[in-house]
């Protein structure tokens, strides 16, 4: 298989990996541990996107707010709809960042990371390497996430407990429980 | 906004991890070669792309090694673009037209005529149009070989690509979840293939 057909057919992987942080930061409290890193909190809350694509066509819902337990949003999971981009809050000690993923190409949108002192008149490039830590920082973390979740997806065990405890949690939500 | 002020959106990229011992020879005058260059105020440009200092987008002398700040190279992607607005367009052509008819005593003005017109009243337009400037900064971690660009547009990105390639003789590698997980698996040893056998997981099936 050519690279580009390789990265078409897994394009599914990043809405999966959307949907696993959605579960995992529902009912495990988001919790990721980083390794030497420490730990890593995080959670879904502003806007998620989700899309399917069926004989009707294309069909888009966009959800905003804080609570992303809402119902509209888990009910279109419910409808087979899948996650193109969602808003997630990353915390990592005292610095916590927020950015929209996409699901496609794992870009990161409307990127906040945490304020820094230095205002870059007297040190410019003090400023420079403290923005430069801060992106890489969140990066790293959520590549790093991502390796957890690349770890499940190949293991055996997806297909005989995360799918299908992840396919009860997306039911809850149709029943609105 | 810039990935340096304020919030933005980037793109990640791979760029090769072992860089030639000599890749430093030569960076400066390479890059001054892809740096930005102003629109010519007599020029009918368009748009000009280039390079500038990351914290300074008036700056794109690159005299010293301003870009960089070790193990980064940190610069910025500047795009200025003179546009004319379509209703300006359209006024300026209609007075262009009327001028023409008048002089020439026409009622009417054939579609190829009407298409030169067009053509002059925007070159002449043009040079008048104060470009709108734009920059994508760039931040490229040397020693991991990251490269973070401030934009998601997939025409910036492909420019940003181009330019990429061409200053440093580099290919970069879009980041993806297809190459997250070949990224993931050499880390635990183990065949990118391994991805090729996954589909993708029916969470509703009845299990």
């Amino acid at each position: 298989m050519q690279l580009l057909e390789r990265v078409r057919k897994t394009e599914f992987l990043g809405r999966e990996f959307l949907l696993w942080l959605w579960f995992k930061s529902e009912t495990e409290d988001g919790i990721f541990d980083l390794g030497d890193k420490g730990k890593a909190e995080l959670w879904l809350g502003g806007k998620i996107t989700l899309q399917s694509e069926n004989e009707r066509g294309v069909e888009t819902i966009t959800c905003t707010g804080e609570a992303l337990s809402m119902k509209e949003a888990r009910f279109a999971l419910a409808e087979e709809k899948e996650i193109r981009q969602a808003t997630v809050k990353l915390a990592i000690g005292d610095n916590q960042w927020s950015f929209v993923l996409d699901s496609t190409w794992m870009n990161f949108r409307s990127f906040k990371a945490p304020r820094v002192m230095n205002d870059g008149e007297e040190d410019p490039d003090g400023l420079f390497y403290e923005k430069a830590f801060l992106i890489e920082e969140a990066i790293s973390a959520m590549d790093q996430i991502y390796s957890s979740f690349m770890k499940r997806r190949l293991s055996p065990d997806w297909a005989t407990e995360d799918r299908r405890t992840i396919g009860q949690w997306i039911r809850q939500g149709r029943d609105g429980d | 906004m810039g990935l340096m002020h304020g919030s933005a959106g980037f793109t990640r990229y791979m760029a090769e991890r072992t860089l030639p011992q000599n890749f430093k020879e030569g960076l400066s005058e390479n890059i001054a070669r892809y740096a930005f260059r102003d629109l010519d105020d007599k020029s009918i440009d368009e748009r000009s792309a280039g390079w500038v200092n990351i914290l300074d987008m008036f700056d794109n002398r690159f005299a010293g090694i301003e870009f960089l700040k070790e193990p980064y190279i940190a610069m910025s992607l500047r795009l200025d673009e003179r546009k004319i607005p379509p209703t300006a367009l359209k006024q300026y052509c209609r007075e262009a037209e009327k001028t023409i008819k008048e002089e020439e005593h026409l009622e009417f003005l054939p579609k190829s005529r009407r298409a030169d017109i067009k053509e002059s009243v925007r070159l002449r337009l043009l040079k008048r149009a104060i470009p709108v400037a734009r920059t994508y900064d760039m931040i490229w971690n040397t020693a991991t070989g990251l490269v973070v660009f401030g934009s998601t547009s997939a025409r910036v990105c492909d420019e940003f690509m181009e330019r990429f390639l061409r200053t440093f003789n580099l290919q970069l590698q879009a980041i993806c979840p297809y190459t997250l997980g070949e990224l993931h698996l050499g880390q635990e040893g183990a065949s990118p293939h391994l991805l090729d056998g996954l589909s993708p997981s029916r969470f509703l099936e009845d299990q």
